[in-house]
């Protein structure tokens, strides 16, 4: 059953579309995250959620009720800010109780929903201190808190882990997902990081331009990428100039060399140029398991990426970057030796724009 | 080598020399008038003249109500420079440079010509209230403006105005609670800087009073002027000694807040 439902929402500033034709159901205790890159739409249309921004055309419905035109501070939505925003003057108690307080909950209610709060968060050590005592993970966690306090209907997470250093990043992200599924909140991600949607969400849009680019689960947005600009932002992308030669078997020629790709290509004419995107771990080394694509490479040059090594391969007239897993025994090729690799044609992908 | 020590000591020299300078331009005057203020028993120094103030009925009066105007003064700029201040920062930031000019036309009108201007607009119906204090109030408010508006907004402009506003409004909470109990507590310190320059401001200011005919201590230190010698020296001291009071309870007041508005600052 639809929890939040966004229908055709558009969104201008001063003329320019921001959002466009956006269309989203979210289910109750769903965790969704926007993706995309800056300026793509992701944060207004969350305020448009939130209430701190209007939109220009279409319709917020959460529980079966129209908040579109509803202000802020009356729909019931718990709000993450990426500059944590606590109330500086504030202990953490206090932030946590501000919104239990606004809502006229008897003292006790007050006590025992921030203690709760506080053993969910694991601060209770800090509950007198004020922001400006804690770190930064810290801070954000006593925000979770303040916002699940007032138990909202949607929880909206803002860049949450932007301000906050890679390993508290990591572990903060596990603990805000544990907490929303305990809890079974719906929740709305927006995020810039791939690494962070892919990890976290039930469901990942990926926005440009203000406009929905794809919806799916993070396997499904990372493995079958509809447009090519969701196979470039999320994860790591080879692209190629490649001729169709045969669009009933799905052959395909990059610079002289024969691949096959699963891509539907019957609507393509023999001879038409497109562009085939390949991902680096799609590739391997060829051993007994050969693979739709067997293809003769030269080694070009090998970077240690810690867990992976990324080795860059020619294959014919084009580059293209190999992913394989770091291992201490792994027996890495000499630099510019020949090799032969391979890949299955459902890693090869021709994408529209 | 030696030359740029040479430079250097020389740049200490003047460095010293302007600052020293500078200190006795503002400090001999201030001597000089606290060491006449202790003449005024023959050949002896001594706190007389501040006797003879503290002793003075008509300084109670007239000080008591230059705290009263300084108080008001206070709470209605703080009651429409605060909300202003905010809702510019929040929703209206185009305004923000013709208000700040507007802010600090007291500084380019002169006092005189504006206690006439008020004179005459409000003393014929209908806005007959030349008589009122409110109108006395009101003036003050405008004369210490400057002073108030710009505290305000660098209060603000030291914490996330917006963000913390959103972060109430998420929460359930309306304008009032928002301004009240997130925002005004947030700029306590400026508030307070704001305030106490008015209070400088009021205690000090001669023209208004004068001109609106009400009860006030800048008056009364003129007239004092005129009548004794001493007495009106003890009373500058005296009302130096208010003004660095206040400053340091501004101080005092706003130690560790800096600290404070780290979570909610930019």
């Amino acid at each position: 059953m639809t929890h939040l439902a966004l229908s055709k929402i558009s969104k201008d500033f001063g003329g320019t579309t921001v959002v466009q034709d956006f269309n989203l159901d979210v289910k109750k205790g769903e965790f969704v995250s926007f993706l995309g890159p800056s300026g793509c739409g992701k944060t207004t249309t969350l305020r448009m959620i939130a209430g701190f921004e209007m939109p220009t055309a279409g319709q917020i419905v959460m529980d079966d009720v129209d908040i579109t035109n509803q202000p802020p501070n009356q729909r019931n939505v718990g709000m993450i800010f990426q500059a944590y925003a606590l109330f500086p003057n504030m202990t953490v108690t206090q932030n946590i109780g501000f919104g239990l307080q606004i809502r006229r909950e008897s003292r006790a209610v007050i006590k025992q929903r921030t203690d709760e709060m506080l053993a969910l968060i694991n601060l209770e050590k800090h509950a007198d201190k004020y922001p400006y005592q804690l770190s930064g993970g810290q801070q954000q966690r006593v925000s979770l808190a303040r916002a699940l306090a007032v138990r909202p209907q949607v929880l909206l997470l803002d860049e949450p882990l932007s301000a906050l250093d890679a390993k508290i990043r990591v572990s903060l992200r596990s603990e805000i997902r544990a907490i929303q599924k305990t809890l079974g909140i719906t929740a709305i991600f927006v995020t810039h990081d791939q690494e962070e949607a892919l990890s976290i969400s039930d469901r990942i849009v990926v926005m440009n331009a203000g406009e929905m680019e794809q919806v799916g689960t993070p396997f499904e947005v990372y493995n079958f990428p509809q447009t090519r600009f969701v196979a470039n932002f999320v994860g790591s992308l080879n692209t190629a100039n490649a001729e169709v030669t045969d669009p009933a078997k799905g052959l395909l020629s990059v610079g002289g060399v024969q691949f096959i790709t699963a891509s539907d290509l019957a609507a393509r004419k023999k001879g038409e140029a497109v562009r085939v995107s390949i991902r680096p771990e799609r590739f391997s080394f060829l051993s007994e398991h050969k693979k739709d694509n067997a293809l003769d490479c030269v080694i070009e040059n090998i970077t240690f990426l810690g867990s992976v090594v990324r080795i860059q391969i020619k294959i014919g007239d084009s580059n293209f970057n190999m992913d394989t897993f770091n291992n201490p025994f792994l027996e890495l090729p000499k630099l510019g030796s020949k090799e032969k690799v391979t890949c299955s044609k459902e890693a090869v992908l021709v994408l529209d724009e | 080598m030696n030359q740029t020590s040479d430079k250097k000591r020389g740049g200490k020299f003047w460095a010293w020399f302007w600052m020293i300078l500078g200190i006795l331009y503002f400090f001999l005057p201030l001597v000089a008038t606290f060491l006449f203020s202790l003449r005024a028993k023959l050949g002896v120094l001594s706190f007389t003249a501040y006797q003879h103030v503290f002793n003075d009925s008509n300084f109670i009066y007239n000080f008591s109500y230059s705290v009263l105007w300084g108080v008001l003064t206070i709470i209605v700029g703080v009651l429409i420079f605060v909300p202003t201040a905010y809702l510019i920062r929040l929703k209206l930031p185009k305004f923000r440079l013709p208000v700040e000019f507007i802010t600090m036309l007291p500084f380019v009108i002169p006092a005189i010509v504006y206690v006439f201007s008020l004179v005459r607009t409000f003393s014929q119906p209908p806005l007959l209230i030349v008589n009122s204090p409110a109108l006395l109030v009101a003036g003050y408010v405008i004369l210490s403006m400057p002073y108030m508006y710009s505290a305000i907004d660098t209060g603000l402009r030291a914490i996330d105005v917006q963000t913390l506003t959103e972060a109430g409004q998420s929460l359930g909470a309306g304008w009032g609670t928002i301004l009240f109990k997130i925002i005004l507590p947030n700029i306590r310190t400026a508030i307070l800087s704001g305030a106490f320059l008015s209070f400088a401001i009021v205690i000090g200011e001669l023209i208004l009073a004068q001109y609106l005919v009400k009860p006030a201590f800048a008056p009364y230190m003129t007239y004092l002027i005129q009548q004794k010698a001493y007495e009106p020296a003890a009373m500058a001291i005296i009302s130096f000694a208010l003004t660095w009071a206040a400053m340091g309870i501004i101080q005092f007041i706003g130690r560790g807040s800096e600290q404070g508005q780290i979570a909610g600052g930019h």
